[in-house]
């Protein structure tokens, strides 16, 4: 408890600047927060534009079917594939016929003109994955015509995983300049008591001793930092979507990011240990050479 | 039990604060270092706590080279050894009480045996009452009782005083002595730096004197 005394004297010491960096990590958790909800976010889109994702394999019209199930168990036994589903001219006749104005002019034909097709997901649509599959089943016989979206899909597909990058390293940039910026307001408050972690060492302190009540500080500013930033979050989220719903009519809550469940208690945890993270990691970063007086 | 072995301390800008020491003090004696401003004094006493280590030369406290202890076991070493800095080193945003109790609670020692300890240096040293005091409502020589009484309290097999009596008047430094003498007679080695020439001549003791960082006289008086 010992402990706690001089995290209380340091406190008093250097009062203004545990705000500092309590705001300091609040505002952290803040742009951590509300990165991490524009990354659900964007990764929710990407995986629902992934999902749309298919290749589908047109088979020649009297092709018998039965060949092609040495095909179909070769692509399900690749590890890039995640399904792959045969349909047959019956199947996607009994599909289309759903729509009414399709039924018209399918009824216009004497007999099913549909063909036999493949659908097949991946795992990930990356170029390469696209390219192989495409290849095996250009080896193939009895295909009539591959469709994947071709060129675009490619782009699309880069493009999506450029913006996944640059959401990574934006993140990591935050990470390490909030990391930067609480260790050196914990350094502040080392140097504002230099001169008693010099005594404290002149009476045979050892060095855990010592460096205990910065690290113990540096877990409650980021404590509270955490609940603040989490608070602040959670104001400003609700009043962004109670403004856009009566701007808009929009209403997002329903939208799975913000669902209520995100603004749960693990939420709130989630956010005091990242605070908690922070402050740790910061005071152990500033406390590294305490042996100058 | 300490030996210095043809030491040197020079600082920047060419000051030879120290140049050649040699001398030994065996376990349980009281010596006295004396000399004008600026001979070395608390230099001799600053290397043998470990806070400098010398340029040239070895200091060896029971037998051992202290400049070869490493940080990690440094704090062990000083817990062995009280300090009365001539500068005091006070904590002022803590009390009395708290400055004395330091050494003991840096090492996790029970509340009540640091309690009865305090009391007791407190009232050794005369400073009845000022207990819940910080050092910014002591005057000069209450501060040194304090320091003093920080140095005492874990026992230590060794006691280096940097003018401890600098700040006392003649009365209260013969109440410090006398407790320099007692701990001494229970088998403490001491180191006292100091200017006082009469101190020096009542108390009968070896001395080694300085003068611009070279031992000039080692003798007992
Ligand atoms: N950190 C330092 N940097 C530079 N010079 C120093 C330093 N410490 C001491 N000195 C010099 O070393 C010399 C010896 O100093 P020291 O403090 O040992 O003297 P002293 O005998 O204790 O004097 P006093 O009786 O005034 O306390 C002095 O000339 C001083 O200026
Ligand atoms: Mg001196």
């Amino acid at each position: 408890m010992k402990v706690f005394k001089e995290v209380f004297l340091n406190f008093k010491k250097s009062g203004f600047m545990n705000l500092i960096s309590v705001g300091t990590i609040a505002i952290t958790i803040i742009i951590l927060g509300s990165y991490f909800i524009a990354n659900l976010a964007v990764n929710h889109f990407l995986s629902r534009v992934e999902n749309k994702i298919e290749i589908v394999v047109f088979l020649k019209d009297g092709f018998a079917a039965e060949k092609m199930k040495n095909t179909i168990t070769e692509l399900e036994s690749l590890n890039e594939i995640e399904d792959v589903k045969f349909i047959s001219k019956y199947d996607a006749y009994q599909e289309f016929v759903k729509d009414k104005e399709i039924l018209t002019i399918l009824q216009s034909f004497e007999s099913n003109p549909l063909p036999d097709s493949i659908k097949i997901k991946l795992k990930e649509y990356t170029p390469k994955n696209i390219d192989k599959i495409i290849n095996i089943l250009k080896s193939k016989e009895g295909i009539e015509e591959i469709q994947y979206g071709g060129k675009e899909i490619e782009n699309l597909l880069n493009i999506l995983n450029v913006i996944k990058i640059i959401m990574i390293v934006i993140g990591i940039i935050f990470i390490i300049s909030s990391l930067l910026v609480v260790s050196n307001i914990i350094k502040l408050t080392i140097y504002a008591r230099r001169q008693d972690i010099y005594i404290f060492k002149m009476v045979g302190a050892t060095n855990f001793f010592i460096k205990m009540p910065f690290i113990l500080e540096g877990i409650i500013h980021g404590f509270f930092g955490g609940i603040i930033g989490w608070v602040i979050l959670y104001v400003i989220i609700n009043i962004l979507l109670t403004e856009i719903k009566k701007e808009t009519g929009l209403d997002f809550t329903g939208f799975y990011v913000f669902t209520p469940s995100f603004f749960s208690l693990k939420f709130l945890i989630e956010t005091i240990i990242a605070g908690i993270l922070l402050g740790f990691f910061g005071s152990l970063l500033s406390l590294g050479n305490i042996k100058e007086k | 039990m300490i030996k210095f072995n043809h030491v040197f301390k020079i600082y920047e800008k060419n000051i030879k604060a120290l140049e050649d020491i040699n001398f030994s003090i065996s376990k349980g004696e009281f010596v006295f270092l004396t000399g004008p401003s600026g001979a070395g004094k608390t230099t001799i006493l600053n290397l043998l706590y470990r806070e400098d280590i010398p340029d040239m030369g070895s200091v060896f406290v029971n037998n051992e080279d202290i400049s070869h202890i490493s940080d990690r076991k440094l704090p062990f070493y000083r817990r062995n050894i009280g300090f009365v800095f001539q500068d005091f080193k006070l904590l002022f945003d803590r009390t009395v009480f708290d400055n004395i109790a330091l050494p003991l609670v840096i090492t996790k020692t029970e509340k009540k045996f640091i309690k009865n300890k305090v009391e007791e240096y407190i009232n050794k040293t005369g400073l009845c009452g000022k207990e819940k005091l910080t050092p910014w409502h002591l005057s000069g020589g209450e501060k040194q009782k304090v320091a003093i009484a920080r140095a005492f309290i874990t026992n230590p097999s060794l006691i280096l005083a940097d003018e401890p009596t600098g700040n006392l008047d003649d009365e209260s430094s013969w109440e410090i002595i006398k407790m320099f003498e007692e701990v001494n007679k229970e088998g403490t080695t001491i180191l006292f730096a100091t200017h006082n020439k009469e101190l020096l001549q009542k108390m009968n003791k070896r001395v080694i004197r300085l003068n611009k960082g070279k031992v000039i006289s080692d003798e007992s008086i």
